[in-house]
């Protein structure tokens, strides 16, 4: 059935080679903008939950613009609309990053954000979620506000939220697919295009979707032996001490009837 | 480690602790309503008194863990005002022991005990160690140095919070109801701790319902209700023949 993906293309390659490229794609989009999202996050999500009136202020700020804006206007808000309204040299500058970077980039900065302002209010939840015994305790014993977080808080935050993070990596790995539609030739493009050169939908994008069921398949073992690693002795599981609040389902619908609207 | 000379509980001309006028508010409710007391080195004093009184109240406000809203108090000759940098000096002259013992959970006994003294203090990693170990040893747990606090039973978990607390070698150790969360039978445990601290010099103020331990210990024992003192005394004379009404209607409560 997948036959056709090891029939030579005009190009000299083998389809299937054409998929592995896009696999490749994604696989750095989503790993690197974790990355950015994770330390975003992480920071956003601290300032949400300090004395400062200012720094919780911006940090909502962040969370409300971040989250609920879709990903795909923020894709086309990233990748049209920032050059023109920069000065124009520098706007220039950044339109003539040659293609894949000129999609790259600005498909990193903007799923890398996005998943940023979801990770912080987990770790908000996270934060809250502590008694307050241990902030008074480390206070007690004269540690500043910052080693506070640093040595007493984060560290069991983050434990705490290491299964709904599960929920953001897998997001973050799905919604690379929306890079499509600034041009990166990522797994769910190659797909298509694979679709459009050989009229073999199906397998084209069953061998999408089959990859990209492994890829979550990888990132929730993954992320149960993280959980297993860090998990404190003597304590029973974080597992849902902290609901995720934000289940809804990740935008991933957003890009796919851009997708099969061309197959059709 | 520094040992706390012992000094003569009845020579109180050096006080370590002063409130003055002392008012914290919970919005509309005033938990602390002019408050006075004074502390000298090396002196223990028992705070008691029927729950909502205010006693916890008052010791979390000498670290400044509760800001206080009137008055004045100054630790060690370190007025409190909100000056972190004050704040932060004078927590480091004074040890706390929580109710619920707030161990950090995901560091281990010694680690929870190596803390502070790194961080605050800037002990390398083997000085605060060998400080920790000593301390571990003292409070007779130091087999268990390398649990996690969640494996350890209430007592143990309590005596560890003891000797985090004397890791950053404070010159005044402040329990509030350090046996209250406590199984009976791991109580003992943590007294026998605490009145062997009071005897190597240690100046302590506990709140406490514990009449054998301020019998055995105790200096002065200050009575609060409604946000004031009501009463104080030597521990002799306000168990067996307490001056105010309310400290009697209390005492008939907590002595079966």
């Amino acid at each position: 059935m997948f036959g056709v993906l090891f029939e030579q293309t005009a190009d000299g390659q083998r389809y299937i080679d054409w998929l592995l490229a896009g696999l490749g794609w994604t696989l750095a989009l989503a790993f690197f903008g974790w990355w950015i999202a994770f330390a975003v996050g992480v920071i956003v999500g601290i300032g949400r939950t300090v004395q400062n009136r200012l720094v919780t202020a911006l940090a909502r700020l962040y969370v409300e613009i971040f989250r609920n804006i879709p990903v795909l206007v923020q894709m086309f808000l990233w990748y049209f609309v920032l050059p023109e309204i920069l000065p124009s040299r520098l706007g220039d500058a950044i339109k003539q990053i040659p293609p894949p970077w000129g999609s790259f980039f600005p498909a990193l900065v903007c799923l890398g954000l996005y998943t940023a302002a979801r990770i912080a209010e987990q770790v908000r939840a996270g934060i809250e979620a502590l008694p307050k015994g241990q902030t008074e305790a480390a206070n007690a014993l004269g540690l500043s506000p910052l080693l506070t977080y640093r040595h007493v808080i984060v560290p069991q935050a983050l434990r705490l939220i290491v299964p709904s993070l599960t929920s953001e990596v897998m997001g973050i790995y799905k919604n690379t697919s929306v890079a499509l539609t600034i041009g990166l030739m990522e797994l769910t493009a190659q797909a298509r295009q694979i679709s459009e050169a050989t009229f073999q939908t199906f397998t084209a994008f069953g061998a999408a979707t089959l990859i990209y069921l492994v890829l979550a398949l990888i990132a929730y073992q993954s992320m149960m032996l993280i959980d297993k690693a860090v998990r404190i002795p003597g304590s029973t599981p974080a597992k849902d001490a902290v609901e995720p609040i934000l289940a809804d389902d990740v935008q991933s619908g957003t890009a796919l009837p851009h997708g099969m609207e061309v197959v059709k | 480690m520094r040992q706390e000379g012992a000094v003569n509980p009845s020579n109180h001309s050096s006080a370590i602790v002063v409130v003055e006028n002392l008012v914290k508010r919970f919005g509309g409710f005033t938990a602390l309503n002019d408050v006075h007391l004074t502390v000298a080195k090396g002196e223990k004093i028992v705070l008691c008194g029927p729950s909502g009184s205010g006693k916890s109240t008052l010791i979390r406000c000498i670290n400044h863990i509760e800001k206080h809203d009137g008055g004045r108090i100054v630790v060690d000759g370190v007025e409190l005002v909100n000056r972190m940098a004050d704040i932060n000096s004078v927590r480091c002259e004074v040890g706390m022991v929580f109710q619920s013992f707030n161990l950090f959970p995901h560091l281990s006994v010694v680690e929870n005990c190596m803390l502070a003294p790194m961080k605050v203090r800037g002990l390398s990693r083997p000085e605060a160690h060998e400080r920790a170990m000593g301390l571990l040893r003292k409070v007779r747990i130091h087999g268990q140095a390398d649990k996690y606090p969640a494996q350890l039973s209430g007592g143990q978990q309590q005596r560890v919070a003891i000797a985090r607390a004397l890791c950053m070698q404070p010159k005044i150790m402040l329990f509030d109801e350090p046996t209250s969360a406590l199984d009976p039978e791991m109580v003992k445990e943590v007294l026998d701790t605490m009145v062997q601290l009071a005897g190597e010099g240690m100046t302590m103020v506990c709140v406490t319902h514990e009449i054998g331990f301020a019998r055995e210990v105790a200096d002065r024992v200050v009575f609060m209700d409604q946000g004031s003192i009501v009463e104080e005394g030597e521990p002799a004379s306000f168990f067996s023949s307490p001056r105010t009404e309310r400290a009697k209607g209390f005492l008939n409560q907590i002595i079966h």
